[in-house]
C-alpha cells in the first residue's frame, strides 16, 4: 500500500486538509444541533426581562405569563402609529431592532445634534409591547432603548403609563459591559426605582425628564429628576443621554398619540 | 521517537500544576483573562470550566494525533483542535447558560489564545500518551481554575459585598453597612491579588523560588 510520509509537502497538505475537514463538520453540526437551545434562551432572556418592567410576577413558566400578558406591535417611530403589518406575534416578538437599525434600507440616520444616545442610526420600525391584566385592559407600554454608556452600549426596556403617555412606570437594563459595582448598579433595583412615577414631560409638553447629581427630590423638579449613581458618572450620563433622545426625541409622537387616546382606544 | 525522557504517570500529570507547577502562579501564564474575568465568582468559575475542558481535551486530542501532525505545521494543527473546542464550549454556553455567555462576552473566545492551553499542547501532549496528556490538562485547568476563584472571591467579597451573587456583607447602595472597596473590581487589582498570591506561595514553598539570575553583590561582571 501507498505509505504517505507525513513531513513531505503532499503528507503536510493531506493531514492538514483531513484535519480541518473533520474539525469543521464536528464545530458546523454542533452549532446547527445547539440552534434551537440557543434561540430559546435569547427568547427566553427577552421574555424575562420585558416580564421585569411588565407589572406582573412570573407564575409558572416565563413563556406562559409572557403569552398570557404581553402583546408585542411594531411602532413606525416617525409618525408614532402602531405598523404591525400583519406579522405574526413571533416576527414581531424576535424583531431584531439592533441589526436592522444598521442596514440602510430599515434604518434612519439621527442628525448628529440630536444623537444624544450614540447611535448614529435607529431602526425605522420599534418592537413595543404592551402588558395587559387579566381582563385584557392594557396596564403598561414597554419600550425598548438603548444607547452610548461608559464602556458599552446599554439595552434596556422603560415602561410607561398608557393612560397619559407621560408617566415612567418601570425600568430594566438588560444588556451592558459597565463596571461591576461602580455602572453596573444600574441593575440596582433600588436605583431603577427611583424611576418609578417620574414624568417624560413637563405640563407643557416640553421634555423634562433627567438623571443628575443632586436630584431635586422636593422642589419642582421631583418629578422629572433621578439621582445619578456615585462612581458612574460617565454611564449616568450616558443613560441620560440615551434617555434624552429615546423618551424626549424618538418617542415624542408615539407618547403624544398614546396621551390622545390615538393608539389604545 | 525516542524514549529518552520517562513519561510522567497519570496521577503525576494530573497533581504537579495544581501548585508545584501552576499555569497562572508558577509558569506566569493566562494572565490576561485571569484579571479579566474575576470580578465576580461567578463569571470566574465558569471562565475556569471552560478552561479546563479545553485544555483536557485539547491535550487528549492533541496526544492522540501526536504521531501524525507534521512537524513543520505543528502549531497549526494545534490551533484548529483548540480553536475547534473552543467554539463547541462557546456555543454551549450560549444554549445552556445564556445570562453568563452574556457576561463573559469575549473572553470565552479568546480561550483560544490562552497560552495555557497551547503552552501544554505543544509542551506535553506532543509527547506523552493521551491518558497523561488528558489528566495534565485536566490539572492545569484546574490549577488555573484554583487561582481564579481565590482571586474572584477577594475580589467579588470585598469589591462587592457577595459571593456568587449572593449577599455576604449588605452594602450601602442595598441599605446596609458596608462600603465596597471600588479599587478591587477594577482589572488593575486583579493584578496586585495575583502578584501578592505569587508572592505568598513562593514565600511558603521554598522549593519553587527559581535560582537568581544575577548577584547584586558580585563586583566582577
Amino acid at each position: 500500500m501507498f505509505k504517505l510520509n507525513k513531513d513531505s509537502v503532499l503528507g503536510t497538505f493531506v493531514i492538514i486538509i483531513g484535519f480541518c475537514l473533520v474539525c469543521s463538520v464536528l464545530v458546523s453540526s454542533a452549532v446547527v444541533a445547539l440552534n434551537p437551545y440557543k434561540a430559546a434562551a435569547i427568547a427566553n432572556d427577552r421574555q424575562s426581562n420585558i416580564l421585569k418592567v411588565s407589572g406582573f410576577d412570573v407564575e409558572g413558566s416565563i413563556a406562559a405569563t409572557y403569552k398570557k400578558h404581553i402583546e408585542a406591535h411594531l411602532l413606525d417611530v416617525d409618525s408614532g402609529a402602531l405598523a404591525d403589518n400583519g406579522l405574526s406575534q413571533e416576527k414581531i416578538d424576535g424583531y431584531d431592532f439592533k441589526s436592522l437599525g444598521k442596514k440602510p434600507e430599515t434604518s434612519e440616520a439621527i442628525a448628529k445634534d440630536d444623537d444624544t444616545a450614540g447611535i448614529r442610526t435607529r431602526s425605522k420600525l420599534m418592537p413595543i409591547y404592551f402588558s395587559k391584566d387579566d381582563q385584557g385592559k392594557v396596564v403598561r407600554v414597554i419600550l425598548p432603548f438603548y444607547g452610548q454608556g461608559l464602556w458599552s452600549t446599554i439595552y434596556g426596556y422603560v415602561a410607561v403609563d398608557p393612560k397619559d403617555g407621560n408617566t415612567i412606570k418601570g425600568v430594566t437594563f438588560y444588556d451592558h459591559g459597565e463596571t461591576p459595582g461602580l455602572g453596573g448598579e444600574i441593575e440596582n433595583p433600588r436605583w431603577q426605582a427611583l424611576w418609578v412615577d417620574k414624568h417624560v414631560n413637563d405640563q407643557s409638553g416640553a421634555y423634562k425628564f433627567g438623571i443628575m447629581k443632586h436630584a431635586d427630590h422636593q422642589g419642582a423638579g421631583k418629578d422629572f429628576q433621578v439621582d445619578a449613581l456615585s462612581g458612574a458618572t460617565l454611564t449616568s450620563r450616558g443613560v441620560d443621554g440615551f434617555s434624552h433622545y429615546w423618551l424626549g426625541k424618538a418617542y415624542q409622537p408615539f407618547l403624544k398619540n398614546l396621551s390622545k387616546g390615538e393608539i389604545i382606544k | 521517537m525516542t524514549e529518552a525522557v520517562k513519561a510522567p504517570s497519570a496521577k503525576q500529570a494530573f497533581l504537579e500544576p495544581l501548585i508545584a507547577n501552576n499555569p497562572v502562579m508558577i509558569q506566569v501564564l493566562g494572565i490576561c483573562s485571569s484579571l479579566a474575568v474575576t470580578s465576580s465568582m461567578k463569571t470566574a468559575f465558569v471562565m475556569g470550566i471552560a478552561v479546563t475542558a479545553v485544555t483536557a481535551f485539547s491535550n487528549l486530542a492533541v496526544s492522540c494525533v501526536r504521531k501524525l501532525i507534521p512537524g513543520s505545521v505543528r502549531i497549526i494543527a494545534q490551533m484548529t483542535i483548540i480553536a475547534s473546542l473552543v467554539i463547541l464550549v462557546d456555543q454551549i454556553l450560549r444554549a445552556f447558560a445564556y445570562d453568563l455567555s452574556k457576561q463573559l462576552s469575549v473572553y470565552v473566545g479568546l480561550i483560544i489564545t490562552n497560552c495555557i492551553v497551547m503552552g501544554r499542547t505543544e509542551g506535553f501532549a506532543l509527547k506523552y500518551p493521551p491518558l497523561s496528556s488528558f489528566m495534565d490538562g485536566l490539572g492545569n485547568g484546574l490549577g488555573y481554575l484554583m487561582v481564579l476563584c481565590v482571586v474572584g472571591t477577594i475580589r467579588e467579597i470585598f469589591g462587592a459585598g457577595t459571593w456568587f451573587g449572593m449577599t455576604v456583607f449588605q452594602t450601602v447602595n442595598n441599605g446596609g453597612w458596608y462600603v465596597p472597596c471600588g479599587l478591587l473590581v477594577m482589572p488593575p487589582c486583579g493584578f496586585f491579588l495575583l502578584g501578592s498570591l505569587i508572592w505568598l506561595v513562593k514565600t511558603f514553598r521554598k522549593d519553587l523560588q527559581e535560582p537568581r539570575e544575577y548577584d547584586t553583590h558580585r563586583e566582577d561582571y
